[in-house]
């Protein structure tokens, strides 16, 4: 397809360590980006086994390079697959290439999106196309609370304020340069550049070793004492790794088990029952489950029938944190009722526990077509890492030429950018800041 | 003798709207009829004697470069001209011209009485002639009862709808100053199913200049050599020069204000409708932005042969005696004779997201709007809308298919695509940050953008169309000849460059990218080389000077461009059912079938609808085979 198209980019399988990684890129720059991976020209259809470059030029991989060329391809575009080792590290940095390349990440069901709009898919499969647009993109809305948004939400808000406030200065010495405005001088133009832009630097940074250390999302197990928490981890994991009696206040230390859900890296955490205690050790107990439940992915909230917590333990969770809650030692009770959002299950017979498994892999994202937290939060690092080029374009065109209004374009671009994580801040809102800053007209 | 009762197109209102629409209905080939309430007010400017500005300069060349009236008529009428911006970037720079307020109108009277097929009618319309069964529009009637049938009939009726004009607590009905409102059109209008809703804007009070004491006061000349807003003017075309001058309010004209809010009708309660954010009348700055002792006012002047002044930055809705008191308190007005009270207007207008992109009403088939009753103000913003309507309304007699530029062709296209996707709350005006493609919409390459389309639509006769190529040519053969031109380091030329430009010439380098320097400008180099320029054009050698510095941006704009235009141009039917568009949130259906935009791309600018929005959009159109993606002309 000769058309000018957005070129997307993704990871289209999730990691387990060991499994086959795929990233896949649809649109006009496949074949650009394929060069800058595989350092060679890629004939269509041609599967090539080859070193893959990052983008400081390094080897990183040796894997299978795939090019489709539209409209002969899944999409009907230009695509590119790259096949890897499937360890997140490798993948991020496949990514980063085809980003810096002018890519972006996709959006949850583009792919499938695309293909049926170049009529790829027929009516009959497009019937889910619909769906999985609606589904991925409810997910991914929580997935974005977990990511950049929910953690550094204020970090991102400062950015975002930082940013409004340069363009209101700029923006206004272009579009009001007759009203008596106290415009900055440059060089103050240039602190607030400088401070944006070390926000922004910052953020980034930290972001990005929080996706590289998070391989797989972390599941909290939480819940009163003896309700069977630690039962339940040992019925994830399938090993007899807790400790298990009938006391109240078992278990004290934090116990982290990886399990692998098809393929998938999950981390499940069981923690101390809570309640209020004398005891310093279960006091401890206490409080360190708290510091694992303020860091969850999710938490698995376990009740168990006839002693439901009271409504202040709950009203204790954190914000922005999804919880499901789980009803457990089902073999006890007959003719208890399926809650709605309640998954019931026995740790002690196993029953609900496939179920259970399946909520969880769901939550992780793990649907062969959503996508879950890991995704979002690459998006928002690939709007954040863009916004932050553009920032520094702009401060250089200040600087060099004081060009204004390339500088405001610059500064415009990054505001498109971080409008993706933050939700749209439009010409009007900007017009808005201005007027109520500045007295302006006749 | 033709019927002087049947038109193809019939204009109502003769104002910056109507007189644009009609000359453009005209020019297309429709035999074009002008209606208006007074012959003697057509081209009036109900308000400050100024025409262009930073945004507004843009859409009166645009308007130009599509065979409009604007810019001629603020070239014969410009006695204060400049260029604001003007050590800033081209895409910023802006003209704007004090206009003498008779010569404006003189100017656009002739060229409405001299248009072939256009003909004026004076009386007052109050009622439109619509088919209940088919929705459509075909004619009007005025006052005294007589009957006008059109195909089209275009309504630019501007702030006399329901017009309403305070002063201090005393209201009375009036469509500007000394003009009666139209009520009876109003109240036909509100029967119809259109939004409608009340805005307001103001005015401040006329002085006597010969009872102001200039001689305290700065003085701000016009720019020398004098900008021209014409394509096709010059310099010749303006009349004698005057100056601007300068004043501030002071604290004590603050304290007359403060003490006196609760008289203002703006502080009483009695407006309801909502004034510009950006165009604050002096209460309102006084109040807002308490901390500043003093705001600045330009003193405008109305023409050559009035002494009377327009004291731009104290517009007012404060009765008289406090106005004269504050007046009174500013440096060089101590004995200023107000010759005019100021006062605010309150008028009807209808929400603008009921248009189509040819500002055709959604619910009225043949009925166009234009200019402020779609919630703009601005004599640019209505002539803008005017040339628009009145082309479409003119195509629609033909049965051609409706055309309005897009964002990224001109201001005009943001204008009526922000009115038609967002609507507005306050009263519209143009301003550059308003348009993201901002590089691209410069006012030197309006005629660029433009003309081309213009030819196309009839707009544009033959001098302009010859003088446009001529432009184009001179361009294009400076630019083969200068990328051919390479300048070795220590070389002659080089020598002779560092000399004019006091710059460093480093190594051997093309003079295209010499030119990407700030310092060094074509003007300059043809000056030292005219030999390298085989067509010496002034406004060819800033084109292409302009086009070479910028085009880095342009390549990534352009790309841009491309990359959204993919589907944005892809209709969705009228009747298309929002509720059948499966994952779709209740909210953003409300919204659609609401608004019932005419374009995937319009859809995507509505607010609140968002890229998965538009995705399961499109999927749905595609799965009900509606899916088209055209490339071409369609709004
Ligand atoms: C008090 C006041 C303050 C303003 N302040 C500003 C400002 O601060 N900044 C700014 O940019 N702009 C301002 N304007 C707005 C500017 O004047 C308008 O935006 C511009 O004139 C609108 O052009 P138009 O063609 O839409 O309407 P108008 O210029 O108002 O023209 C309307 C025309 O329609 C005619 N007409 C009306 N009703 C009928 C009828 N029933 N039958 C026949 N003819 C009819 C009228 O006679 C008139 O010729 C102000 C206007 C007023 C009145
Ligand atoms: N019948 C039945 N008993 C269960 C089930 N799950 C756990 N139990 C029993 O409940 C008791 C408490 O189990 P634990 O797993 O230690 O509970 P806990 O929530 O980890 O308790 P603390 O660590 O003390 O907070 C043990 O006696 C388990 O055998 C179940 O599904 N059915
Ligand atoms: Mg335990």
């Amino acid at each position: 397809m000769s058309e000018n198209t957005d070129t997307i980019a993704a990871i289209a399988t999730a990691s387990g360590k060991g499994a086959i990684g795929i990233v896949k890129i649809s649109g006009a720059r496949s074949l650009e980006i394929a060069s800058l991976i595989t350092k060679q020209t890629l004939k269509p259809r041609q599967a090539r086994y080859t070193p893959f470059f990052n983008s400081f030029g390094a080897v990183i991989d040796q894997g299978v390079a795939l090019y489709f060329k539209g409209p002969n391809s899944y999409t009907g575009e230009d695509v590119l697959e790259l096949q890897s080792h499937g360890n997140h590290v490798l993948l991020d940095q496949l990514l980063d290439v085809a980003t810096n390349a002018g890519a972006r990440v996709a959006r949850p069901g583009e792919f499938t999106e695309r293909a049926f709009l170049n009529d790829k898919i027929d009516l009959a499969q497009a019937e889910a196309v619909s769906d999985l647009i609606e589904a991925s993109t409810t997910e991914a809305a929580s997935a974005a609370v977990r990511s950049l948004q929910g953690e550094f939400s204020a970090e991102i808000q400062v950015i975002l304020e930082q940013l409004v406030n340069c363009r209101v200065y700029i923006e206004s010495a272009l579009d009001f340069a007759e009203e008596e405005i106290e415009f900055l001088k440059d060089s103050e133009l240039t602190d607030r550049f400088t401070t944006l832009e070390s926000s922004v630097t910052q953020l980034l940074q930290r972001s990005e070793e929080g996706v590289l250390l998070r391989d797989g999302i972390s599941i909290v197990i939480a819940g009163l004492p003896n309700v069977g928490k630690s039962s339940l981890l040992n019925r994830l994991t399938g090993q007899d790794t807790a400790i298990v009696t009938d006391i109240a206040g078992t278990t004290r230390d934090v116990l982290k088990e990886e399990i692998n859900i098809d393929g998938m890296p999950i981390h499940i955490v069981d923690t101390a029952g809570l309640r209020n205690s004398d005891d310093p050790i279960e006091q401890e107990g206490v409080r360190r489950a708290h510091d694992q439940i303020n860091q969850a992915d999710r938490i698995l909230f376990v009740v168990e029938a006839g002693c439901e917590p009271e409504q202040s333990l709950l009203d204790e969770l954190p914000d922005g944190i999804p919880v499901s809650f789980v009803l457990n030692k089902a073999d006890l009770q007959s003719g208890i009722q399926q809650l709605e959002n309640m998954l019931l299950v026995s740790a002690k017979t196993g029953e609900g526990i496939s179920q259970l498994r399946e909520h969880i892999k769901q939550c992780a994202g793990f649907e062969k077509t959503a996508e879950g937290a890991l995704m979002a939060r690459r998006r928002h690092i690939d709007a954040l890492t863009k916004a932050q080029s553009h920032i520094r374009s702009g401060h250089r065109h200040l600087q060099d030429s004081s060009a204004g209004e390339l500088s405001a374009e610059e500064l415009r671009l990054a505001q498109d950018q971080l409008n993706l994580i933050t939700g749209e801040f439009t010409s009007d809102d900007l017009l808005g800041e201005i007027f109520s800053r500045f007295c302006i007209g006749k | 003798m033709s019927d002087q009762t049947k038109y193809d197109v019939i204009v109502v209102g003769g104002g910056h709207a109507g007189t644009e629409a009609a000359l453009a209905s005209s020019r297309a080939g429709a035999r074009t009829l002008l209606l208006t309430h007074n012959i003697e007010t057509i081209g009036q400017m109900s308000c400050n004697p100024a025409i262009g500005g930073i945004g507004k300069g843009h859409l009166v060349k645009e308007i130009d470069a599509l065979g409009g009236i604007m810019a001629k008529a603020a070239d014969a009428a410009g006695i204060h001209i400049r260029t604001l911006n003007a050590r800033k970037g081209p895409a910023v720079r802006a003209t704007r011209s004090q206009a003498d307020r008779a010569l404006y109108r003189a100017a656009i009277r002739t060229a409405v009485e001299n248009q072939q097929g256009l003909h004026i009618f004076q009386q007052s319309v109050d009622d439109l002639i619509v088919d209940e069964a088919t929705n459509r529009c075909s004619g009007v009637v005025t006052e005294s009862g007589l009957r006008f049938n059109a195909v089209s009939v275009v309504l630019t009726v501007g702030t006399f709808l329901g017009g309403k004009i305070h002063i201090g607590d005393v209201q009375q009905a009036g469509g500007r100053a000394g003009d009666a409102p139209s009520n009876a059109l109003a109240k036909r209008l509100r029967a119809l199913p259109f939004r409608v809703a009340r805005l307001k804007t103001g005015t401040p009070p006329r002085i006597d200049g010969k009872t102001i004491d200039y001689s305290q006061l700065e003085a701000q000349p016009g720019d020398t050599p004098r900008p021209v807003f014409s394509y096709l003017g010059s310099e010749a075309d303006h009349p004698e020069q005057v100056h601007c001058h300068i004043t501030h309010t002071n604290e004590k004209t603050h304290e007359i204000i403060n003490a006196n809010l609760g008289k203002s009708a703006m502080y009483s309660g009695n407006i309801e409708g909502v004034g510009p954010r950006y165009c604050p009348s002096i209460e309102d700055k006084v109040v807002r932005f308490a901390d500043k002792t003093s705001h600045q006012i330009f003193i405008e002047p109305e023409g050559l042969n009035t002494h009377e002044v327009y004291p731009n930055g104290i517009s007012t809705s404060l009765p008289f005696s406090v106005q004269l008191d504050y007046v009174h308190s500013i440096k060089g007005f101590e004995n200023a004779h107000i010759t005019r009270a100021g006062y605010a207007i309150e008028y009807d207008f209808f929400d603008p997201r009921d248009l189509h992109a040819s500002l055709e009403t959604k619910f009225i088939d043949g009925l166009y709007f234009a200019g402020q009753i779609n919630g703009t103000t601005g004599y640019e913003e209505a002539g803008a809308q005017g040339l628009v309507a009145g082309i479409n309304a003119a195509r629609a007699v033909k049965g051609l298919e409706a055309w309005s530029p897009r964002r990224n062709e001109a201001y005009i296209g943001v204008l009526i695509d922000d009115l038609i996707t967002r609507g507005t709350l306050e009263p519209y005006r143009m301003f550059t940050s308003r348009a993201e493609y901002r590089l691209l919409l410069r006012e030197d390459n309006a005629d660029l953008r433009l003309t081309e389309k213009g030819r196309e639509l009839g707009l544009v006769n033959d001098n302009r169309w010859q003088q446009f190529n001529n432009k184009v040519e001179a361009i294009e053969r400076n630019r083969e000849s200068i990328a051919k031109w390479f300048v070795h380091a220590a070389s002659d030329d080089a020598r002779k460059i560092e000399q004019a430009f006091d710059v460093h010439v480093q190594k051997d380098q093309q003079v295209l990218d010499l030119l990407r320097r700030p310092e060094i400008d074509c003007t300059g180099l043809q000056k030292i080389f005219p030999d390298r320029f085989p067509v010496n054009n002034k406004a060819a050698l800033l084109q292409l000077e302009t086009q070479i510095r910028y085009q880095g941006y342009i390549e990534r704009q352009q790309e841009e461009i491309e990359k959204q235009s993919r589907y944005s141009e892809s209709r969705i039917p009228q009747s298309f059912d929002y509720a059948n568009v499966s994952g779709l949130s209740s909210e953003v259906q409300q919204k659609l079938s609401e608004q019932r935009p005419d374009t995937v791309g319009q859809a995507s600018r509505i607010p609140g609808v968002t890229p998965a929005a538009v995705s399961l959009l499109l999927v749905s159109l595609k799965k009900q085979q509606l899916l088209d993606r055209r490339v071409g002309q369609i709004a």
